[in-house]
């Protein structure tokens, strides 16, 4: 049976909520930086909204209070590595709800997902802030320190995993020999797969977006690495690196920028899978997640008008 | 019989439940109210004038349009007026109606009716007997009884909707529980009328009261009684086809293009009460619902005053907000001294609340989980917004049933079928629009070619002229030479002689 929701709001705070788990443990690995960051991008979403829905002449309280673009900071802080410095999710925030929304007439018009316009325009334009990944547990000082630069501190940092078979398949024979193991993205990620079964049981989602998300990625990878074990990353490795989790469960299902039809949900989902995989491989960058949502947020109009359900009595 | 039901669709519990449905006997009103503009077709003509003394159920208002019924009083006593009126309609809109001043006396007219047993009268003539009766569908839609029997052909199964219309509404359920007998005498009338091998009566399986009181009196072969799961929008009249036979109306056309016969059983017993008892429409059973009322059903003659009715049903202290009709589909209601129609089936009476503050659409897609037709709304709702009507055709419009399970469902509370129904004008506007376009080019189109053709026909008819002339006038030269001729030649004969 359909659930009413009370509200919008309402959905969005689900969403939140169903965050908290992938964040823990997030947290867990990396420490305050991570937190550090959602603060960081909450407050500066604060500020940005409020700006540009006075200067648009709307109702600011009503409209902050529905969470999105809450939501929408904290999907970008936790896709940006947590010793980044404070002003690169400051300019990514911005950049997410001036350009990623409200100069498309705020919520709900928006053809894009905001946090991965955001990010994507982070990865263009800060390359090497954006690749860089601690590897070690921070304390608040610690992180305090790095984020604001306040003193010279070295953090042991490094690229993550999918950067690493980027850019180490050159040195080895076998892409076996790099070691794949990696238990802290595992772990994120398993938080974050089960946040969104939490979604997907309270109905806030539907089932069609991430399933076909994750099918993608399972056929595509599959049909890779059958055709040559050395150079490709088996399809274990695919699922649980990077944010394939939080790509499938909490970016791809943005209701806003996603398509709307059940068979749509369906192939838009399964196209971002297929599209990360390729990205992956032999596109320029390590993870793909926040270009192949953007793909395919443009064909969203296009997939919408030819999978419209079947009308009673036509 | 197998429960095929369909898509979509919600299941609201009535939010007013009473312990035991009850139709409670109105007093005769003072004064009734009774508009002479119906559902479709023309205004009825009124043929009393003001003064004039009229028995209950005397024929106050006539009409020849084949869509409109006969209109009557509703109680005995003086025409006060003849004037417009506030009428229950969602822009306050007034319009031209009768007043009566009841006399307290309640005398009825006498009525003939079909004189014989109706299965002594041809079907045409017991339809005809119900247009005079004044009896529309009292399911809601008002739409005439007699058009929609009139128009079948090659009936197989008839219909009767016992599903009440709206989550809240129980006036059929009070019916179908204290009337079952004239409801199954009525249906056999249908059935004689349209001549279909079977009948079957529709109830939600939670109205199980007015299922054992209706089996109880059905001893007809042809009448079956079948339950259907309880869920909005199963009392649209395809949806519930669907749902009890598994047949789906293709868009555009209609239950009776497939021999399907469907009647709301209030209007059954309208019809009994018309051809049995020879009493024309002059009541109805209304629910009074809400929050701010005790909830119950009354039965009112019709043109007595929402107020009068409200006043009946122990009303709050509070301010209320008034809807008429159900709590999904109806219209809210300003005026409360308007007059109770033939398609009031509900009032609904509720404490003043703030209406909760609609948000944005986000795409969510809830209300295309639960449109029971199947559509986008979520798109339409763009559409029909910028008012782009072409695009909202697009995404079938026009199937749209406005039974408003998306508003229902919607968590940013978009009123969503008041966009579609707004849409839907607009476009039959544009329609209109358009169709006068294209008869004034046509005209336009057609004097150009007349004025052509009359100008090619003049010059035919001079070039023609000239050549008969020419011909003429060759014919005259030759005879004159042959005349010549001949004088000539009798000129060379005389001439010889000579």
């Amino acid at each position: 049976m359909t659930p009413i929701f009370s509200s919008t709001s309402w959905m969005m705070r689900q969403v939140i909520y169903a965050l908290v788990l992938g964040v823990m443990t997030a947290y867990y690995f990396f420490g305050w930086g991570v937190l550090l960051q959602i603060i960081l991008g909450v407050v500066t979403t604060m500020v940005v909204e409020s700006v540009f829905l006075a200067l648009r002449g709307r109702y600011v309280i009503s409209s902050i209070s529905d969470g999105s673009a809450v939501l929408t900071a904290i999907l970008l802080a936790i896709s940006i590595p947590s010793i980044a410095p404070w002003w690169v999710i400051v300019v990514g925030v911005s950049f997410a709800i001036i350009f990623g929304k409200q100069l498309y007439g705020g919520l709900g018009n928006n053809p894009f997902n905001p946090a991965m316009l955001g990010y994507v325009f982070l990865l263009i334009s800060y390359p090497l802030q954006m690749s860089t990944w601690q590897v070690d547990f921070l304390s608040l000082g610690q992180a305090l320190d790095v984020v604001f630069d306040l003193s010279n501190i070295d953090v042991i940092s490094g690229a993550t995993k999918l950067d690493e078979v980027k850019n180490g398949l050159s040195l080895v024979g076998s892409i076996q020999q790099l070691g794949l193991h990696s238990p802290s993205q595992a772990w994120i990620n398993a938080g974050f797969l089960l946040g969104g079964l939490y979604l997907l049981l309270r109905k806030v989602i539907f089932w069609q977006i991430p399933v076909a998300f994750l099918a993608g990625i399972v056929l595509s990878s599959i049909l890779l690495f059958a055709s040559n074990t050395d150079l490709y990353l088996p399809t274990q490795n695919h699922l649980m690196l990077g944010g394939t989790m939080l790509g499938a469960f909490f970016i791809a299902t943005d209701p806003v920028s996603a398509s709307t039809t059940p068979g749509g949900r369906i192939i838009y989902g399964f196209l971002i899978g297929v599209l990360i995989v390729i990205i992956r491989t032999f596109g320029g960058y390590p993870d793909g997640i926040a270009f192949a949502v953007l793909l395919m947020n443009m064909a969203v109009p296009l997939i919408d008008s030819f999978t419209q359900p079947k009308v009673f009595g036509r | 019989m197998a429960d095929y039901s369909f898509n979509g669709g919600i299941v609201i519990r009535n939010p007013y439940p009473v312990d035991k449905v009850e139709i409670i006997q109105a007093p005769l009103p003072k004064k009734v109210i009774i508009p002479l503009q119906q559902r479709i077709g023309e205004q009825a003509k009124p043929c009393v004038s003001v003064g004039d003394y009229v028995l209950t159920g005397e024929v106050i208002a006539s009409t020849e349009d084949s869509f409109g019924v006969f209109i009557h009083a509703s109680v005995s006593g003086v025409v006060l007026s003849i004037d417009e009126q506030a009428i229950p309609h969602k822009s306050g809109l007034k319009s031209q109606c009768i007043t009566i001043e009841s006399d307290g006396q309640d005398k009825w007219i006498d009525n003939a009716g079909c004189s014989i047993d109706f299965l002594h009268c041809s079907a045409q003539a017991v339809i005809d007997y119900i247009q005079k009766s004044g009896i529309v569908g009292l399911g809601g839609a008002g739409f005439p009884t007699h058009a929609k029997l009139g128009k079948i052909k090659q009936c197989h199964t008839l219909i009767i909707n016992g599903t009440e219309c709206e989550p809240g509404v129980m006036c059929d359920d009070a019916l179908m529980q204290f009337h079952p007998r004239e409801i199954i005498r009525g249906v056999e009338i249908l059935l004689h009328i349209c001549s279909a091998k079977r009948a079957i009566i529709a109830i939600e399986d939670d109205k199980q009261a007015a299922y054992q009181a209706l089996l109880m009196f059905n001893h007809n072969d042809k009448i079956s009684i079948n339950k259907i799961t309880t869920k909005y929008t199963s009392g649209a009249e395809k949806l519930l086809i669907k749902a009890l036979l598994g047949v789906e109306i293709s868009s555009g056309s209609f239950a009776m293009d497939r021999g399907i016969a469907c009647q709301n059983v209030a209007t059954t017993k309208a019809i009994f009460d018309a051809v049995v008892d020879h009493k024309p429409l002059v009541s109805r059973i209304v629910t009074v619902t809400g929050s701010g009322v005790k909830p119950n059903n009354f039965e009112v003659r019709l043109g007595a005053s929402f107020k009068s009715l409200i006043s009946m049903a122990s009303p709050s202290q509070k301010v209320h907000d008034y809807r008429m009709g159900g709590m999904m589909m109806g219209v809210d209601v300003a005026d409360i001294q308007a007059p109770i129609c033939k398609i009031t089936n509900a009032i609904f009476v509720n404490n003043h609340i703030h209406k909760t503050a609609i948000q944005e659409c986000i795409r969510c897609g809830q209300c295309s989980e639960v449109c029971p037709v199947g559509l986008l709304p979520q798109q339409l709702y763009w559409h029909a917004k910028s008012e782009n009507i072409e695009q909202a055709l697009n995404y079938n419009l026009l199937d749209c049933i406005e039974c408003a399970c998306c508003d229902y469902v919607c968590p940013s509370h978009i009123p969503l079928a008041n966009y579609f129904s707004f849409a839907k004008t607009l476009n039959k506007q544009q329609t209109r629009e358009q169709d006068r376009i294209n008869i004034a080019r046509e005209r336009f189109e057609f004097r150009e070619y007349r004025l052509e053709r009359n100008k090619l026909e003049r010059v035919k008819m001079m070039t023609d002229k000239k050549r008969v002339l020419k011909e003429k006038m060759a014919k005259e030269q030759s005879q004159k030479r042959k005349i010549a001729e001949a004088i000539k030649r009798v000129q060379q004969a005389k001439d010889k002689k000579l």
